[in-house]
């Protein structure tokens, strides 16, 4: 440990850090544009100088090291004026064209501008033109105008992917960010480039010109894509009061999470929300009754009287229960003590969700957010594909995941035919709502809150990032109230009034659930 | 068609990447000799001196658009390169080169049809004691006038 002095202040830090962690450390935030914790420093857009005692020039925070006695100010005059002069280099040719600009709101350009701007330019020549609209990339546009040079883009190409498409070209007044002829930026991890450009350089297509980013709320979640279990936040628009936007989620973006993800998402993940805004239930249906208003309340009872129907004696022949590895721990758990161990359910399967291509980073083959859970909570699943069904079949209920394929709904399917009641519990339109006697609507990851084990065995918890959409709710909520109406033991699910109650529950029971908790 | 050095080429590389620790850090003569062999850099050379020097296409980009004595396209036999700095200018620079391309009917960075001339300004050639100069290939002219072009250019055959 070192003793340093930042902006007067004593402070003890660890050796061999910069003064600019020092100083995030205590909390000093020196305004930066290169800098990014994730690559070594650069020092290219001098944002960052600060003033060392002893030493004749400013320092650039970012690569220097602190010394013990070190006595650094991050905001006196000196410094304040060369970061004016610093940013009137870095505008000179910028076109401050923020009422277009999709970084507007996010940009730290425009945050630096605020405050330390000149706003009288002093220049009087005419501003570089320079190509505004590059297509470097399946979902990224370049602006060379609006270009700091800042290279994170470049550095993330040359040290995360290591897939090398970037370069800086020309020099001095010509220099800008390129492609080769033949070499567009082509890797599953490009969507990173336009959330790191500090500036509107690099934005995305999928975001480009579609909403302002001050009108978008932002939630944390989990990615529930893959069996990584990546830290994301969800950005949604409410919408006007009067008028609809076309989109609730806009866009995906990482968040940073040294134990799973560092401080990226894949583009599958990033791009891949669809299924939160499109072909969603947002009502409970009920066959043979057409658009009648169907409540929860009046809905559980029904289904408890269609669940009576089936006769205790056949329950382990007769009734089907369908589960899914988008399941969160509690709902799992919920499942085997309702479902399973009281109302006997003994034939229990999976939708098998295929596997995808993964990668050596974040990527798995395995596309199930949550089969460690099932694993750790012993829930022992048959294969909906592979394993025999039983011969008759009087009750089904199965819940499916939202980006149920084809070949998933198909093995659903084949159970649905030979069955007398198909009870559905899902968040999309899917081949089986259809043909389902009810359809409950199911909140997605992203507007729940639970926990998940991901591939590592890490137990994540999660909470809502926007709201569930229409009459859909969790399927916790759902168990617990199904339970509340059918189950004997009822009393006992009075208890569980969050999914933290629930994992508390399940820890009593089983003491090193999801041990490698967060 | 990639191109490819000849042997000779392919011994003289390989005295130049025996002079450093890392093969990374021959690119400069190494593109020296691209040229010398090619006369400019394009896209295949790029590709082929990457793979010699196991760093990526890129990063020979990089290095070649920021030197400017790298051609990126064809010149002629003769590539005259006219001083535009600051003793050169004072001293009639400007209208020597309006000469010049007048005299081979060509713009700025262009070669004339018969391959033979292409013209470029330079900036400072570090020989103001001769101001104004400019250099043909790799060898020196001084105190021109439009006379003395004149002879170069008749001597250049």
């Amino acid at each position: 440990m070192v003793k340093i002095f930042i902006d007067e202040k004593p402070f003890e830090v660890e050796e061999g850090i910069t003064v600019f962690t020092a100083a995030e450390q205590a909390g000093i935030e020196i305004p930066h544009l290169c800098y990014h914790p994730a690559f070594a420093p650069e020092g290219t857009c001098r944002m960052c100088l600060v003033e060392i005692e002893g030493v004749p020039k400013l320092e650039l925070s970012c690569a220097t090291v602190v010394r013990d006695g070190m006595k650094v100010s991050t905001n006196n005059e000196r410094v304040v004026e060369a970061r004016k002069g610093v940013l009137e280099f870095l505008l000179a040719d910028h076109p401050m064209d923020c009422p277009i600009c999709d970084q507007a709101g996010d940009c730290k350009l425009q945050d630096y501008y605020e405050k330390y701007g000149m706003f009288e330019s002093r220049y009087s020549e005419n501003k570089e033109k320079r190509e505004k609209k590059r297509k470097i990339g399946q979902t990224l546009i370049h602006d060379q105008e609006r270009c700091v040079l800042c290279r994170r883009c470049v550095r993330f190409t040359r040290e995360i992917t290591k897939t090398h498409e970037l370069g800086v070209f020309e020099r001095g007044v010509h220099a800008e960010i390129s492609i080769l002829e033949d070499g567009p930026v082509n890797n599953k991890y490009s969507g990173n480039l336009a959330e790191i450009c500090p500036v509107g350089a690099i934005t995305d297509l999928d975001f480009r010109f579609q909403t302002r980013s001050w009108f978008l709320k932002s939630g944390d979640s989990i990615c529930p894509l893959c069996s990584r279990g990546c830290s994301i936040t969800i950005d949604s628009h409410k919408g006007f009061s009067h008028f609809k936007v076309p989109k609730r989620v806009y866009r995906i973006q990482s968040r940073r999470n040294e134990n799973i993800n560092g401080f990226w998402i894949c583009d599958i993940g990033r791009y891949g929300y669809g299924y939160i805004n499109e072909n969603r239930l947002e009502q409970i249906l009920l066959k043979n009754e057409q658009n009648e208003a169907m409540d929860w309340e009046k809905a559980l009872k029904i289904l408890s009287e269609k669940m009576k129907k089936v006769h205790p004696m056949d329950r382990s022949s007769g009734a089907v229960l369908i589960l899914n590895p988008w399941l969160t721990n509690e709902e799992l758990f919920l499942i085997k003590k309702f479902l399973i161990e009281n109302q006997e359910f003994e034939n229990v399967y999976l939708i098998d969700i295929p596997d995808g291509e993964g990668d050596d980073f974040l990527i798995t083959t395995e596309r199930s957010p949550n089969k460690r859970g099932l694993q750790e909570l012993g829930l022992k699943a048959k294969s909906l594909s592979s394993d025999k069904l039983p011969e008759k079949i009087k009750l089904v209920l199965a819940f499916t995941p939202p980006n149920i394929d084809s070949a998933g709904s198909a093995s659903v399917k084949a159970v649905f035919d030979k069955a007398e009641t198909k009870i559905l519990f899902a968040s999309n339109k899917n081949d089986l709502s259809d043909v389902s006697d009810m359809v409950f609507p199911t909140a997605v990851i992203a507007e729940k809150s639970g926990s998940l084990i991901n591939i590592d065995g890490v137990l994540q918890n999660f909470s809502p990032a926007l709201e569930a959409l229409g009459d859909s709710r969790p399927e916790w909520q759902i168990l617990v109230e199904m339970a509340k109406e059918i189950d004997i033991n009822h009393k006992y699910y009075d208890q569980f009034s969050s999914p933290e109650t629930i994992l508390q529950e399940i820890r009593k029971e089983i003491s090193d659930f999801g041990k490698k908790s967060d | 068609m990639s191109p490819e050095f000849s042997d000779k080429v392919k011994k003289q590389v390989q005295d130049i990447l025996a002079h450093y620790p890392e093969k990374k850090a021959a690119l400069l003569p190494v593109l020296h000799v691209a040229q010398q062999e090619f006369g400019f850099i394009g896209e295949d050379t790029e590709r082929m001196v990457a793979a010699l020097l196991d760093i990526k296409p890129v990063q020979v980009r990089e290095v070649v658009t920021f030197y400017t004595m790298y051609n990126r396209k064809p010149v002629g036999k003769y590539h005259i390169q006219v001083c535009s700095n600051l003793s050169c200018s004072l001293l009639g620079g400007a209208g020597l080169l309006d000469f010049l391309l007048k005299k081979l009917n060509i713009g700025l960075g262009e070669t004339t049809k018969d391959k033979k001339f292409t013209i470029s300004t330079v900036e400072c050639l570090g020989a103001c004691e001769q101001a104004p100069c400019m250099m043909v290939n790799f060898d020196y002219y001084g105190d021109l006038d439009e006379e003395k072009i004149d002879k170069i250019l008749d001597n250049l055959k």
